[in-house]
C-alpha cells in the first residue's frame, strides 16, 4: 500500500456555498441601500456606517481572542450586523451611538449566546432596540442639515399627507437605509441567489397591509398603505431582519406563520401603539416565538401526505396560528373601536376645558378663516424652522357673552419630547400676553418629564408678553422670558418651550 | 420537447463531471486476474454456493443459487478453476464470503448460453423463471432481485413500467452510452416486461442533459404503441426511485412502500437490457456497463466489464492514475452516493456502476470550513422527500432518536446527500443520519 486514500461518508461533493459566501451575498444586497444613504446624507452617513461595521467586527474579534474561539469574525456576519444596524440609524447621530449599538449587538446578543447560529434574536435589531431605549432622543432625531423635519409617519400621525413615491425612492426623512427601492433591489438579489425565501417578506408585507387597510382608519387607500409600508423600517425589517435565517423558522410553513405574525404585530403597534418603530419590536417578539413555530411546523414528508394531487393545502399549524393572531388582532381592535368614541369625547372635553382654562371669560370659541388656511397649508407638517418638531393644530378666537374678543387660544404640539407627542393649548389675551398654558396630551417619563405639568413650571409662562421664550438650564432666572427647566427633564422642558414658541410665532403672524 | 421538463420537488445541481467520459463509446474489457464473486451482492439472503475448491467452471455457469425468494443466482463470468469459497474484502470495506475463480483467460461459454429464443413463445411464468435463473438484480445501485420486483401481488394494478435512464449521479455515463448504443435491446426488454403487466405503459425516463440518448431511445420507440420516452429536467437525485415515481405517476412513497404499491415498476435501463438478454439470448448476468472517470484517471472511459473483475484491473484498463494527479479519493459509484474505497483490491459487483477517482476531496475541504448551523433551511428546500434535515441533524446530534424517528420521520431518508451537498455551514448531515439510522435499526433488532 503506497498511499492512504481518504474515506468518508457520502456525499463526496460539496457545493461551493459557504457561510462566508452567504454573508457576502447579504452584504452585497445591502450595498444599494448604503450607497443611496451616502448619496443622500453625505459623509456623515458614511461615517456612521464605517463606525458601526468596525465596532461590530472589532467586538467579535476581541471576543474570539479572549474566549479562545476560532476566528469567527472573519465569516462576515459581524459586518452584516454592523451594516444593518447603521442603516437603521439617522445619518447625523453622534458616532458613539453606532459604536455602542454594534458593541451591544455583537457582544451581548450574539457572542454571549454562542456566536453565529445560536443567537435567539437578530443582533442588529436587538442593538437597535437597545439604542432606542437608551438614546431615544438622538436615535429618533431625523433632522436634515440641522433642520428638524418630521418623518413621514409623524406627518401622517399629525394628519398630513405624504408623497408615497418620494418615500419609496428614499427622499422621506428617516434612516440611512431609507430607500425602499434600494432595499427591494437587494431583496430581489438575495431571492435570486436563494439566500432568502419569498415567504417571510411576502407574508409580512401582505399581512401588514391587510391590517392597515382593516384597522388603519382609512380603509383600503393604496397610498396610505404604501406610506405605512415604506416608512418606519417595515420593508427593512421584512427583507433583511425578519429573513435572518438564524432567527427565523426553517420550514416554509413556519416562515409564513412567522411573517404573518410580524405583519400583524407591526400593524397593532403602529395603529394602536405610540411607538412608530413598531417593526423592530414586532420582529424581536416574533424571533422569540421561532422555536415554538419550528416545533409545530414540522412538515409531513411528501410520502406521508394523504393525497398530494390537485390541491396544495395550507399546513394546519399555519392556519391555527393565523387564526390566533387574527382573533387577537380583532379583540384588540374591537376594544379600540368600543373605546374610540369615548376617548375622542374625552379628548374633546379635555381640549375644551383647556381652552376655557387658558382663556377665562370666553364663552364661545370661533375659528378664524385666515389662520385656518395657514394651518391647512401646513398639511400636518412641522411649523417653522426654529422650533424643532413643532406643530400647530388649531387656532381659535375666544368671545365673551357680548361677542367681544376675550382672547385667543392656539393648540400647539411638539414631537421633541421623550415619549410621543406633547400637545398643549396656549391662551393669549388680546394684546398678546400669555394667559397661561394647559396640557392636553403628555406622556413623559413619570416623576421627571411629567413635572412639566406642575404649576411651578407651567406657571412661568403666564402673564408674560414676549416674542420668544428660552430655556434656562440651571438655577433660577430673573428674566421673565427665561423658563427654568424642570430638573432632570430638560428634553421635555425644551419640547414645551418649543411648542409655546411656535404658538407665539403663529399668534404674532396671524392675529396681530 | 417542452421548454420546462417535468421534475420532482427539491434536489440540487452538483457539477456533473460527465464531460470526462460521456462521449467515450463502450469497449469490452476482459480481465486477466482472478474473479471474485461476493455471495451477498444483492439485497436479501446471500446466495448458496454450488461449487467448491478445485471445480472447473465455464462462463455463464451458475456458481451460487438463490437461497429463498428474495435472493439471486450468481453466474461465473469467466471459465476457469474455483480457487475457493473464502472471505474477501468487498467495496463496503468489510470481508464477506466470496467465490474466487482462477481465470483461464479462454472465456469458454457454458452450454446453452446465447441460444436465441423468441419471447412471444414464452409464457409470463417462463419469462420470470428466465429472469430469476439469470441472477438479475437492480443494476442501478440498490441491487434488489429483479424477479421479485417483476412479481408484485397484483400485476393488473401496475400502470407504469419505468426504465430509469435518468442517471443523475455525477461522472457516471455508462447508462447514457448504453442507451445510445443499445436502444433496441432496452426497448425489447421493456416490451418483455410489459408482457407481465397487461395494463401498464412503458416509460423511459432520461434527463435532458443526454440529448443523444433521448434521440436514440425515441428512435427505438418509434412505432411502439405502449412505450414512450419522457425527458425530465436535469437535477439530482432525479434517478432516485422516488423522484422517478413523482415525475411519472405523481405519487410519493413512504417508508416500507414499494413502487408496486402506487402501480409502478421501476428498473434501471441496464437491468431492462439484461432482462432482454436473459430472456431472448439465455444469457445470465455476466457483464455490465461500467464508467471509470474523474480527474485522477488517465483515460476516462466506459467499459463493458465482467462481474467480479477487481477495481484495480479496470483502473489499469483506463490507463491508471493520470500522471501527476494528486489522487485524494477513490469512489465506488459517483460522488453523491458512492462508497469511498480504501483499497482497489475489491471486486466489481453486479450493482457497481463506476469507479470515480477524485483529486480534490471536497468533503475533507468542507470539514475545514465547517461552522455552526445557520438555520438557513436550504437543506429542507432541497430534500426530495420533504424532510427537515436541519432538525433531524439536531436530534441526531443529541441522540434523541425517538424524536428523530417519530416526529421528524428520519428513517424516510434515502441518503441522497442533497442536504449535505448544499449546506453552506458544511455540516456532516449525511453522516449523522446514517449513524442515527444504524443505531435505531440496531435497537429495533434487539
Amino acid at each position: 500500500m503506497s498511499k492512504l486514500y481518504h474515506v468518508s461518508s457520502s456525499p463526496h461533493a460539496r457545493s461551493r456555498l459557504t457561510t462566508g459566501k452567504v454573508m457576502r451575498q447579504v452584504i452585497c444586497a445591502l450595498l444599494p441601500a448604503a450607497g443611496f444613504g451616502i448619496y443622500r446624507y453625505g459623509e456623515s452617513a458614511l461615517l456612521v456606517l464605517a463606525v458601526s461595521v468596525l465596532s461590530a467586527v472589532l467586538t467579535e474579534a476581541v471576543f474570539d481572542y479572549i474566549a479562545k474561539r476560532p476566528d469567527t469574525w472573519k465569516d462576515g456576519s459581524a459586518v452584516v450586523t454592523g451594516l444593518l444596524l447603521a442603516l437603521c440609524l439617522p445619518a447625523q447621530v453622534p458616532l458613539y451611538v453606532p459604536l455602542a449599538g454594534s458593541f451591544f449587538a455583537i457582544l451581548f446578543v450574539k457572542c454571549f449566546f454562542g456566536g453565529l447560529g445560536h443567537n435567539f434574536m437578530n443582533p442588529a435589531l436587538a442593538g437597535r432596540c437597545f439604542l432606542l431605549i437608551s438614546f431615544s432622543g438622538v436615535v429618533a432625531d431625523f433632522s436634515v442639515d440641522g433642520v428638524s423635519a418630521a418623518t413621514p409617519l409623524e406627518t401622517l400621525a399629525s394628519g398630513g399627507t405624504v408623497d408615497a413615491v418620494e418615500v419609496f425612492i428614499g427622499y422621506g426623512n428617516g434612516v440611512i437605509g431609507g430607500s425602499i427601492l434600494a432595499l427591494c433591489l437587494g431583496g430581489l438579489y438575495l431571492w435570486a441567489v436563494d439566500a432568502i425565501t419569498f415567504e417571510i417578506p411576502a407574508a409580512v408585507v401582505i399581512s401588514f397591509s391587510a391590517f392597515i387597510a382593516l384597522f388603519g382608519g382609512q380603509g383600503f387607500d393604496p397610498e396610505f398603505i404604501l406610506v405605512h409600508l415604506a416608512a418606519g423600517g417595515v420593508m427593512m425589517g421584512a427583507i433583511f431582519m425578519a429573513t435572518d435565517p438564524v432567527t427565523s423558522p426553517v420550514t416554509s410553513a413556519g416562515q409564513l406563520v412567522f411573517g404573518i405574525l410580524i405583519g400583524i404585530l407591526c400593524g397593532v403597534f403602529r395603529v394602536f401603539g405610540s411607538a412608530p418603530d413598531s417593526a423592530s419590536y414586532a420582529i424581536i417578539i416574533a424571533n422569540m416565538t421561532v422555536p415554538l413555530i419550528d416545533e409545530i411546523s414540522v412538515p409531513l414528508p411528501y410520502g406521508l401526505k394523504k393525497d398530494t394531487k390537485g390541491k396544495k393545502g395550507i399546513p394546519k399549524p399555519a392556519l391555527i396560528l393565523c387564526a390566533i393572531t387574527l382573533i387577537a388582532g380583532m379583540c384588540l381592535s374591537s376594544v379600540y373601536e368600543m373605546t374610540k368614541e369615548r376617548i375622542a369625547q374625552q379628548k374633546q372635553a379635555a381640549k375644551a376645558a383647556s381652552y376655557q382654562e387658558v382663556c377665562p371669560g370666553a364663552v364661545e370659541f370661533t375659528n378664524d378663516s385666515r389662520a385656518d388656511q395657514v394651518i391647512a397649508d401646513l398639511d400636518g407638517g412641522v411649523y417653522g424652522t426654529d422650533f424643532g418638531k413643532a406643530y400647530i393644530h388649531e387656532a381659535v378666537i375666544g368671545k365673551d357673552a357680548a361677542g367681544n374678543v376675550a382672547g385667543y387660544v392656539i393648540s400647539a404640539g411638539s414631537g421633541d419630547g421623550f415619549e410621543g407627542m406633547i400637545t398643549l393649548s396656549v391662551g393669549f389675551s388680546a394684546d398678546g400676553t400669555i394667559n397661561g398654558i394647559a396640557f392636553t396630551e403628555i406622556n413623559e417619563t413619570a416623576g421627571m418629564g411629567m413635572l412639566c405639568k406642575e404649576e411651578a413650571f407651567q406657571g412661568q409662562f403666564a402673564g408674560v408678553k414676549t416674542e420668544r421664550f428660552s430655556l434656562n438650564r440651571s438655577g433660577t432666572s430673573s428674566l421673565e422670558n427665561e423658563i427654568d427647566t424642570v430638573s432632570g427633564a430638560s428634553t421635555s422642558s425644551q419640547a414645551v418651550v418649543n411648542a409655546v414658541n411656535a404658538a407665539l410665532d403663529f399668534f404674532a403672524a396671524n392675529f396681530q | 420537447m417542452p421548454i420546462f421538463q417535468k421534475t420532482f420537488r427539491g434536489g440540487v445541481h452538483p457539477a456533473d463531471g460527465k464531460e470526462y467520459a460521456r462521449n467515450v463509446p463502450y469497449s469490452t474489457y476482459l480481465p486477466k486476474g482472478d474473479l471474485v464473486f461476493p455471495l451477498n451482492q444483492h439485497i436479501g439472503k446471500p446466495a448458496r454456493p454450488l461449487v467448491q475448491k478445485g471445480d472447473t467452471v465455464l462462463a455463464g455457469q451458475i456458481i451460487a443459487e438463490a437461497d429463498g425468494f428474495v435472493s439471486a443466482n450468481i453466474a461465473s463470468s469467466c471459465s476457469g478453476k474455483v480457487k475457493g469459497v473464502e472471505n474477501r474484502r468487498t467495496v463496503a470495506g468489510t470481508a464477506a464470503p466470496c467465490i474466487v475463480i482462477e481465470n483461464d483467460g479462454a472465456y469458454t461459454m457454458a452450454e446453452g448460453v446465447g441460444n436465441e429464443t423468441d419471447e412471444a413463445s414464452l409464457t409470463g411464468r417462463e419469462i420470470l423463471d428466465r429472469v430469476k435463473a439469470a441472477g438479475i438484480i437492480g443494476l442501478g445501485g440498490a441491487g434488489f432481485p429483479t424477479h421479485v420486483k417483476l412479481a408484485p401481488k397484483n400485476a393488473e394494478a401496475i400502470r407504469y413500467v419505468i426504465a430509469n435512464g435518468a442517471e443523475c449521479e455525477p461522472y457516471i455515463t455508462c447508462d447514457d452510452q448504453l442507451m445510445r448504443t443499445q436502444a433496441q435491446e432496452i426497448v425489447k426488454g421493456l416490451k418483455i416486461m410489459l408482457r407481465l403487466f397487461p395494463k401498464a405503459e412503458g416509460v423511459v425516463i432520461i434527463e435532458e442533459n443526454k440529448p443523444e440518448a433521448i434521440r436514440a431511445m425515441e428512435e427505438a420507440c418509434r412505432g411502439e404503441e405502449k412505450v414512450r420516452v419522457q425527458a425530465v429536467r436535469t437535477k439530482y437525485p432525479q434517478g432516485g426511485e422516488r423522484a422517478v415515481l413523482s415525475v411519472v405517476a405523481g405519487k410519493h412513497l413512504k417508508l416500507g412502500m414499494l413502487p408496486a404499491d402506487v402501480g409502478c415498476v421501476v428498473d434501471n435501463v441496464a437491468t431492462v437490457r439484461a432482462i432482454y438478454r436473459a430472456v431472448c439470448k439465455s444469457e445470465p448476468l455476466m457483464e455490465r456497463g461500467f464508467t471509470v472517470s474523474g480527474d485522477g484517471v488517465e483515460r476516462p472511459c466506459n467499459l463493458m466489464v465482467r462481474i467480479g473483475t477487481s477495481f484495480s484491473e479496470v483502473l489499469q484498463a483506463a490507463g491508471g492514475f493520470r500522471k501527476g494527479a494528486d489522487v485524494q479519493k477513490l469512489i465506488c459509484g459517483g460522488p453523491m452516493m458512492g462508497l469511498a474505497l480504501s483499497s482497489l483490491q475489491v471486486p466489481i459487483c453486479k450493482n457497481n456502476n463506476a469507479l470515480t477517482v477524485l483529486t480534490l476531496d471536497e468533503a475533507a475541504l468542507g470539514e475545514k470550513q465547517k461552522t455552526s448551523c445557520l438555520r438557513c433551511g436550504r437543506c429542507n428546500q432541497v430534500c426530495p422527500l420533504g424532510l427537515t434535515p436541519q432538525m433531524m441533524a439536531q436530534a441526531a446530534e443529541r441522540k434523541d432518536y425517538g424524536r428523530y424517528e417519530k416526529k421528524l420521520y428520519g428513517l424516510e431518508c434515502i441518503a441522497c446527500g442533497s442536504c449535505t451537498y448544499i449546506c453552506p455551514a458544511k455540516r456532516p448531515l449525511m453522516q449523522l443520519f446514517k449513524q442515527a439510522k444504524a443505531e435505531i435499526m440496531a435497537a429495533k433488532r434487539k
